[in-house]
């Protein structure tokens, strides 16, 4: 089973995207701030790390370098409302850039075309 | 040895030169706050004072789209008028302020008379065949005119407003672009118009033609600055509103793409019904954020406001388990700012320090005066601090370390003592609490 890291700040949205993810046959592995999720992946591997840009603690896109630098193939999926980030050269970093939505149609997607399912 | 002289003076040497004493004068302008009005008079004042550059009366004209409005007039309507005038600015110790007050004064009598009249002379500078005076400012040229009755250029209407032989019109021009007009005269003391008076209106002519551009450019950049702050703003607002939103939504789904069982969708129903709660309260906030708005400031006595303040029953609710140590200084005095939105301030802050203070802590509430000018309102708590790097972004919309905090918070009370004129100071190291510092301005005595 594929092993996603999730890092997102929003308790509620952390839930909603646990329960959706794991329906989709992944496994889960949640964190709500960057210095921990730093922590876990020196520790743990991970098939795709999903990331919100804002948060407590650290920069989203300083997060992503941070990862980049230890993990270099892992893919990254950038989850974030912040439409503006979207032009940021930073963010072309990561494999794909989500825009949070109602529907989480398109995340699955992206999580499928990078790690299939 | 050392002399000290003020950048702003308002005694002249008695064998000062008139016009340099009043073009200095003009030149305080430069440390008074933004006025077109009051610094367009103050020149206005220099060109007319009779004993100063010799002018009696002058016309003032602004461009306005492609259009010259004429919008000031100032003069004595009579020979014993102007004596008054010319007496009162020759008197000692006259400046800047005093010559505003004077001329805000005249020119609120005068405009009952005259601004009707104003009203009439409206020039279009991309009509055919301007007359003068406009015909000046379409040129960019000084125009002097003389014998103005048999003088087929000039604008019969205006030659009947100003009723005099000799006139001298003065385009305002900066940047190249011409900005507006002055027409001056001596309809009081019908002397010649010679060439040392021209040298000096041309002067003037030039301070008042970049007063209006810098005064131009200072809305733009005032517009400009508000626009990129709703810019800012809005993209934050649409962030904070997406979470909740992508909650609800995503929570709504799940109980409908498949058959609910009851706890998972009562769960589900009670989550969606806190995102819904956690958006009225960012859209509560930042309706009552936006709203502040203080017309006038007002005298404060903070004392019963703070007394008031730590028995709020929502502020005791939080305080529960908690202490607050209150101590006000005996001889605190009035303050300028705004009742309820001074009390508004000090209760997010103390609110805060409440949230961050552990159970047994204790948070601290300080008023004294300081420095003769200002009250110091100390709010301190015993909570864990913040490093330097959350501590610059505490301002920053939306940032938050609270679960359900907006994040507007403190915005908010920055945006209140700002709008105050007050100054906000936060010291914080991680371990030691946080402790805000308030200064707000003394009400000094005198002032309504």
């Amino acid at each position: 089973m594929k092993k996603i890291l999730l890092i997102e700040d929003d308790l509620a949205l952390s839930l909603l995207y646990e329960e959706e993810l794991k329906n989709a046959g992944y496994m889960i592995v949640v964190t709500h701030d960057a210095d921990s999720a730093l922590e876990l992946v020196q520790k743990e591997e991970f098939d795709l790390i999903i990331t919100d840009i804002r948060m407590p603690g650290k920069d989203g896109i300083e997060l992503i370098a941070n990862v980049m630098g230890l993990r270099k193939d892992t893919p990254i999926i950038i989850n974030t409302a912040y439409q503006s980030y979207k032009d940021d050269f930073m963010t072309w970093a990561a494999d794909a850039y989500v825009i949070k939505s109602s529907s989480l149609d398109e995340l699955k997607a992206k999580i499928k075309e990078l790690i299939g399912s | 040895m050392i002399e000290r002289y003020s950048l702003q003076p308002n005694n002249f040497n008695p064998d000062t030169p008139k016009e340099f004493v009043l073009l200095s004068i003009i030149a305080q302008s430069f440390f008074q706050p933004f006025s077109l009005e009051d610094n367009i008079l103050v020149i206005l004042t220099a060109l007319t004072a009779g004993s100063g550059i010799g002018f009696n009366r002058a016309m003032f004209f602004l461009k306005d789209g492609m259009r010259l409005k004429a919008t000031t007039w100032l003069g004595p309507r009579s020979p014993e008028e102007a004596e008054a005038i010319w007496t009162m600015l020759s008197s000692p110790g006259i400046g800047y302020a005093e010559i505003v007050a004077y001329n805000r004064d005249l020119v609120t009598r005068m405009v009952k008379d005259v601004q009707p009249k104003l009203k009439h002379f409206v020039y279009d500078l991309e009509g055919q065949s301007l007359p003068l005076p406009a015909l000046a400012a379409l040129n960019k040229e000084i125009i002097l005119v003389n014998e103005a009755r048999n003088e087929p250029a000039v604008d019969p209407d205006f030659m009947n407003f100003i009723q005099v032989d000799s006139f001298l019109c003065l385009p305002l021009v900066a940047q190249d672009e011409v900005l507006g007009e002055i027409v001056v005269d001596k309809g009081i003391t019908h002397a010649p118009i010679d060439l040392n008076d021209i040298e000096l209106a041309r002067l003037c002519a030039l301070l008042a033609g970049n007063y209006i551009y810098t005064t131009n450019l200072y809305k733009k950049v005032v517009e400009m600055e508000k626009m990129a702050a709703l810019g800012e703003m809005a993209a934050f607002v649409s962030h904070q509103l997406r979470n909740p939103i992508v909650a609800i939504g995503g929570f709504t789904q799940q109980m409908l793409a498949s058959p609910c069982q009851p706890d998972r969708c009562r769960r589900n129903l009670n989550i969606i019904q806190e995102q819904v709660k956690h958006l009225e309260d960012i859209i509560y906030k930042l309706s009552h954020f936006l709203k502040i708005t203080i017309r006038e400031l007002q005298p404060v006595d903070i004392r019963p406001v703070l007394l008031n303040l730590v028995e709020r029953p929502d502020i005791k609710l939080k305080a529960a388990k908690k202490t607050i140590s209150l101590k006000l200084a005996p001889d605190l005095p009035l303050i300028q700012c705004d009742p309820v939105y001074f009390e508004e301030a000090v209760v997010n802050l103390l609110d805060n320090a409440l949230d961050f203070t552990p159970e047994g802590g204790k948070v601290y509430l300080r008023a004294r005066p300081y420095n003769n000018k200002y009250v110091l309102i100390i709010i301190k708590d015993s909570g864990p601090g913040l490093d330097e790097k959350s501590r610059d972004k505490i301002f920053t919309p939306f940032y938050t370390t609270k679960e359900n905090g907006t994040g507007l918070g403190l915005l908010f009370v920055k945006r209140i003592v700002d709008t105050c004129d007050g100054k906000l100071e936060v010291q914080s190291q991680p371990g030691r609490g946080t402790m805000f510092k308030l200064y707000f301005k003394v009400r000094e005595r005198g002032q309504s």
